[in-house]
């Protein structure tokens, strides 16, 4: 049965480094969720603690409302996916994902039947007496898997399972992911760097920065609207703009003396981020005005072109453009720029981590 | 860029030279067992008309040597068990340690610089204020000594094979610490005990300085041929240095053997 979690105020020091911060998040029953940071942000960590490998200094884990904080490994019901996959060397496939069963002290006939529904449900079903240490790297990936769903863990760990796979592959487990959550409908948490897969998989989401999370939601929820400077830029919209004022009610912006219709709460400092998504070179609708820049530098980027412009107190973006549009365009001429609907958004300045 | 023809001539001369070290290395011993080879009383090169294993089919019959083989092998024995658990253990404590690792692979490897003389000579005083009678059990507790510390450099090196995240993936399936150290640390470094074993065997059967201080009334077989080459040597004593030079090329080999068969086999 999937497991609900509840994450209260974790911390963890490694000597002078915060590796987590005062954590809290809750995770339901069977959701799909995402742990989303670049390295160092403390999103392993996290997973380590879930899964029994490492203690907090402070705060606690409750799985289904049971404190299991100071639990080993060994008496959770989590299992994991580990990074470099730990497959056994020494056991054959086959071996390998009875062992938890083994460990269990579970019969052999049931181990076997067991064995061979895992292997089945990853598509290995004639694999098990192979050698592990001769399987293609995917194989690998899903005698991991199988390892891991043998158990039918309420909570399924994935840490970072795709990094070292090539595109191609990376694609294909990233689906079977999906697949495999919707069929054994436990709680599964990937801990990722790629934000593809995060979008692609997740039900909801925590984007983790230097040991905090800095937004926790449903994957679009962090495109309409980011927490803050930092997801923004994190999640791929790099055009944040210092406006000059804010209208009363938040309805419009001003920037280098253009007004901008916002989306968004006004907090004191906000930045107005552009969506590039929402951005277009020509009119959209009846009567609204495009803002206008400069253009500072026209980069060709193979399908598209980028387009550097300025505005007029020197603040700067980037603007994705068809090449055939680009070409038209030269370093100099002015750039109109029509934002569409929720295309610009208020979001709170990044604050510096509490420390 | 080398050329072919520079190349060629280093070629040869570093080969020469290989071949010259492993003749200095090897020749000796060789020599040995050519000569237990011969039937004539005095020692030199048999002719290879005249090959014989006279003196090996007298070994059975030198009582000392029997004896003295039948106590170094006791020795050996004790010795190789004891340092192969004990290095077991004590690497498995490198392992657990932060702060103290290097400390404690220093204190694991001291012994090993400490002369064999100066060794032997402290045992056999403590020993003698101990009123503990020497035996074999002493022997091989200052061959324990000399023993250990290759046993456990062995051993450490193939806890090298046991990766972490093995130990945590076992942990997470549910395995204690027992279970973690039965199903997969000991199959991976089983090579690693065996080659232990047969070392600290081996080194404990050629030792000699240790010994001489420890010994009872039993010698142990280098003391033994030692006080017999003195005596004027019987040329049973090269037969039976024949045979332990082959015994112990025999012992290394199948360590060698099973090394390089580890690499590929799996279960």
């Amino acid at each position: 049965m999937a497991i609900e979690i509840r994450i209260e105020g974790l911390t963890r020091d490694f000597g002078p480094v915060r590796a987590l911060d005062d954590v809290s998040l809750e995770i339901a029953a069977g959701e799909f969720f995402t742990l989303l940071g670049s390295s160092g942000s403390g999103k392993s960590t996290l997973l380590k603690m879930l899964g029994g490998f490492d203690r907090p200094d402070r705060g606690r884990i409750l799985f289904d409302g049971q404190d299991v904080t100071l639990l080993p490994a060994n008496r959770r019901p989590a299992n994991t996916v580990f990074q470099d996959l730990a497959l056994f060397p020494h056991m054959s496939v086959a071996q390998n994902v009875a062992y938890g069963l083994r460990v269990q002290g579970i019969g052999r006939r049931e181990q076997e039947r067991r064995v061979g529904e895992a292997l089945a449900l990853v598509e290995l079903a004639d694999f098990g007496g192979r050698n592990v240490n001769l399987l293609s790297g995917g194989q690998r990936q899903r005698v991991a898997l199988a390892r891991a769903l043998v158990m039918e863990p309420g909570i399924l760990l994935l840490d970072e399972p795709l990094t070292g796979l090539d595109e191609r592959l990376r694609e294909q487990m990233r689906d079977e992911f999906g697949r495999l959550h919707q069929r054994t409908g436990a709680t599964f948490i990937l801990v990722t760097h790629n934000q593809d897969e995060a979008l692609t998989l997740s039900d909801r989401m925590a984007i983790m920065h230097r040991g905090r999370i800095e937004q926790t939601d449903a994957p679009p929820r962090f495109f309409d609207a980011p927490a803050n400077a930092f997801v923004a830029r994190f999640v791929g919209i790099d055009a944040l703009l210092v406006p000059e004022g804010i209208e009363a009610g938040g309805a419009a912006a001003v920037v280098a003396g253009q007004r901008l219709p916002v989306a968004g709460r006004a907090v004191p400092g906000a930045l107005v981020a552009l969506r590039p998504d929402r951005l277009a070179l020509a009119p959209q609708g009846e009567g609204d005005a495009p803002l206008v820049l400069r253009i500072a530098e026209i980069q060709f980027r193979g399908l598209h072109s980028d387009i550097r412009a300025r505005f007029d107190d020197g603040q700067g973006l980037v603007v994705r453009a068809p090449v055939d549009i680009a070409a038209r365009l030269a370093p100099g001429d002015p750039l109109h720029l029509w934002v569409q609907p929720g295309g610009a958004v208020l979001v709170a300045p990044h604050a510096p981590s509490a420390r | 860029m080398v050329t072919g023809a520079e190349g060629r001539a280093n070629r040869i001369a570093i080969w020469a030279l290989a071949l010259a070290g492993l003749a200095v290395i090897y020749a000796p011993p060789f020599y040995l067992v050519a000569i237990s080879l011969n039937p004539a009383l005095q020692p030199g090169l048999p002719s290879l008309s005249d090959l014989s294993l006279t003196w090996y089919a007298r070994l059975a019959h030198e009582r000392g040597l029997v004896a003295a083989l039948r106590q170094s092998a006791g020795v050996a024995t004790i010795t190789a068990v004891l340092a192969t658990l004990l290095s077991l253990l004590a690497a498995l404590a490198y392992q657990e340690m932060r702060r103290a690792r290097s400390a404690w692979f220093l204190a694991m490897l001291l012994p090993m610089f400490v002369p064999g003389v100066i060794q032997g000579l402290a045992l056999s005083v403590i020993f003698t204020r101990l009123h503990l009678r020497p035996s074999m059990l002493t022997v091989a507790a200052g061959h324990l000594l000399w023993a250990m510390p290759f046993a456990f450099i062995v051993i450490l090196t193939s806890l090298g094979a046991v990766r972490g995240s093995f130990l945590m993936a076992a942990a997470d399936l549910g395995a204690g610490w027992w279970r973690r150290f039965r199903d997969v640390i000991l199959p991976l470094i089983r090579p690693g005990l065996v080659s232990a074993f047969l070392f600290a065997f081996l080194l404990s059967l050629n030792e000699f300085a240790r010994a001489f201080y420890l010994v009872g009334r039993q010698n142990t077989l280098p003391i033994e041929m030692f006080g017999k080459m003195n005596a004027g040597a019987s040329p049973t004593i090269y037969a039976l240095s024949g045979a332990i030079f082959l015994v112990s090329m025999l012992c290394v080999g199948l360590v060698m053997l099973r090394r390089r068969g580890t690499g590929s086999q799996a279960g």
